[in-house]
């Protein structure tokens, strides 16, 4: 890869590319293997920076990656039934991005979302609102569709520091200005933790819906390097493991 | 009734409905917010920041009838997933190529007994709030549950008027301190979810499964173990006998709540060859504890602070109706 497309790249990354331009690369990056892993290695080293204080991507990108994330989770895989398709949108505004522009770029990004992008969008996305014109809320039982599209949150763009303790500046309603959250305490345990895991699943059954997520998510969102020892192979025995599905 | 004293009369009727809405109590955006996570149609982005860490993933809810269907994904690195259809939960963990695979009974209490916010909880939260606030462009109504001691967590919520979808969540600690955050970036509340998104985005066929197959006996009672004091505000939710992967006989599980936050205990027979488990674990904001009463090995989960779980494993004891059911499975060794 030359140094220019380099610099395009981290042009685009940054949402300083003109649209013309993005398009063009962006189809480039459908067919150029190298292009696609200096794209990953970008946003490898959004992840990086996040882990710095007050690091956050420019917010258009973020947004153009993210709707794409949301387009894909709203169609699946192509197979969703038409009541879906239909009464449920996202409806990218004009003065944002181009149809047209946001139809290539969902081809290039499809394939590069799965990979860590997401992350460095962190709550930045913009999307167009729209909700049906009967606001009562219904129930599954009588479900409306809606998309509800919000703004960037500009707390959350700033969270990620590792140790310090929290900074408690607070606004008039009592809402931290910024968070820093504190680093999660050593999860050594002599429980096995594939038996852990079995233990929350089974107890996010029965948690409320807020704690549940809260439980799920230790499970889901946690990140690797902070249980090493989560399911490995001394455990597997105990646990019950079976080779197959 | 002319038409339009009808129209009158109907649009009357809204205003006064949505003025009620409107000017609902903390308590009841609370309880809206449970029955709309519990009971609408959703899929969401957001990002999920913990322990200095910030992960977007994406959740997609679905309820058709009593039926159930749930997908947690992380979107960055790892790429695990959690799955609840029907009565299987599985969970894939793709960086340790391994999937843990749970049957949970039909009749569970995923839309019926969940804890529920009742004036016992007004006793060791505080709730307030409810004040408009602009967040992420729509206008929300933001709430606060204060914990009253150190035994529970508290709660920054930010619950969406139109919807009753909290945008925003914080967890925090009893001096306020946000120790977890979620905020959406998208969600839609659509009207049908097809099966499609609720498959798993990797090929796990070479994974290593951890797989609960086996159905527990009716017969086996959980009543046999109780907590001789918790902290306050708890009270015992609910018992329940049920397999989990790796265990050969039936696991006690004795749910307790605060109307907000829960804390299981699990009991089991320790199996002879391994080291009985003593000590604190953490998933996540979930605290755990273990310990080991009469052979047994005895640990209490929850998203409440450590020493509530301790506290809880510790006050775990074979009831005295123990001793006169011996053998069932689930009964204490006399030594």
């Amino acid at each position: 890869m030359n140094e220019e497309r380099d610099s395009q790249l981290s042009a685009m990354f940054d949402g300083e590319l003109p649209s013309a331009e993005c398009e063009l690369l962006a189809r480039r990056l459908t067919r150029d293997e190298l292009l696609r892993a200096q794209w990953s290695r970008f946003s490898m080293i959004g992840a990086a920076l996040r882990a710095e204080r007050g690091v956050a991507l420019h917010d258009r990108v973020a947004w153009r990656v993210q709707s794409m994330i949301v387009q894909e989770a709203t169609y699946g895989d192509g197979s969703v039934d038409s009541a879906s398709t239909t009464r449920t949108s996202v409806i990218v505004p004009a003065s944002e991005l181009k149809a047209a522009s946001a139809a290539r770029w969902m081809r290039f990004a499809r394939p590069v979302a799965g990979a860590s992008i997401a992350a460095g969008v962190a709550a930045l996305s913009i999307f167009w609102l729209r909700t049906q014109d009967d606001s009562q809320m219904q129930l599954a039982a009588n479900p409306v569709a809606e998309s509800i599209v919000l703004e960037p949150d500009t707390t959350s763009a700033l969270v990620a520091r590792n140790t310090a303790p929290a900074v408690e500046a607070r606004t008039s309603n009592g809402e931290p200005e910024r968070y820093v959250t504190p680093a999660a305490s050593s999860s050594a345990s002599i429980v096995p933790p594939a038996r852990l895991a079995n233990y929350v699943v089974a107890h996010s059954e029965y948690s409320g819906p807020l704690s549940r997520r809260m439980a799920l998510l230790g499970l889901v969102a946690t990140d690797p390097s902070e249980a090493p020892a989560m399911l490995d192979e001394e455990t597997s025995q105990q646990a019950g493991a079976v080779d197959a599905p | 009734m002319s038409q339009r004293n009808g129209a009158r009369l109907a649009a009357l009727v809204l205003l006064l409905g949505v003025g009620v809405a409107f000017g609902a109590e903390p308590k009841e955006w609370l309880e809206r917010m449970n029955r709309a996570l519990t009971t609408r149609n959703y899929v969401g982005v957001f990002t999920h920041v913990h322990g200095g860490r910030v992960e977007t993933l994406r959740i997609i809810h679905r309820v058709r009838g009593r039926d159930v269907s749930e997908r947690l994904l992380s979107l960055d690195g790892s790429g695990r997933e959690f799955i609840r259809e029907g009565t299987e939960v599985t969970c894939y963990f793709p960086d340790r190529r391994t999937v843990l695979v749970e049957r949970r009974a039909p009749d569970g209490p995923l839309l019926g007994a969940l804890p529920a916010i009742d004036d016992a909880s007004t006793q060791v939260y505080e709730i307030r709030g409810g004040e408009r606030e602009r967040l992420l462009g729509r206008t929300t109504r933001v709430v606060a549950l204060h914990p009253r001691d150190e035994y529970r967590y508290g709660y920054r919520l930010w619950i969406d008027e139109q919807t009753s979808m909290p945008l925003k969540t914080q967890l925090c600690n009893q001096t306020g301190e946000v120790i977890e955050q979620i905020v959406f970036s998208t969600i839609d509340l659509p009207e049908r979810i097809p099966d499609t998104m609720f498959k798993p985005q990797v090929d796990a066929s070479n994974y290593r499964w951890f797989r609960a197959d086996r159905q527990v006996a009716s017969t086996v009672s959980p009543a046999l173990w109780e907590a001789m004091r918790l902290p306050p505000g708890f009270r015992m939710a609910t018992r329940s006998a049920q397999s989990l992967p790796g265990s050969s006989e039936p696991v006690a599980h004795l749910v307790f709540t605060d109307g907000i936050a829960s804390v299981s205990v699990f009991v089991e027979p320790r199996k002879p060859d391994t080291q009985p488990a003593e000590g604190p674990a953490r998933v996540g904001s979930s605290s755990a504890f273990s310990t080991v009463v009469d052979g047994h090995q005895i640990t209490a989960v929850g998203e409440v602070p450590p020493t509530t779980v301790e506290l809880i494993a510790k006050q775990v004891k074979a009831s005295k109706a123990a001793a006169a059911t011996e053998g069932l499975g689930l009964a204490p060794r006399r030594k």
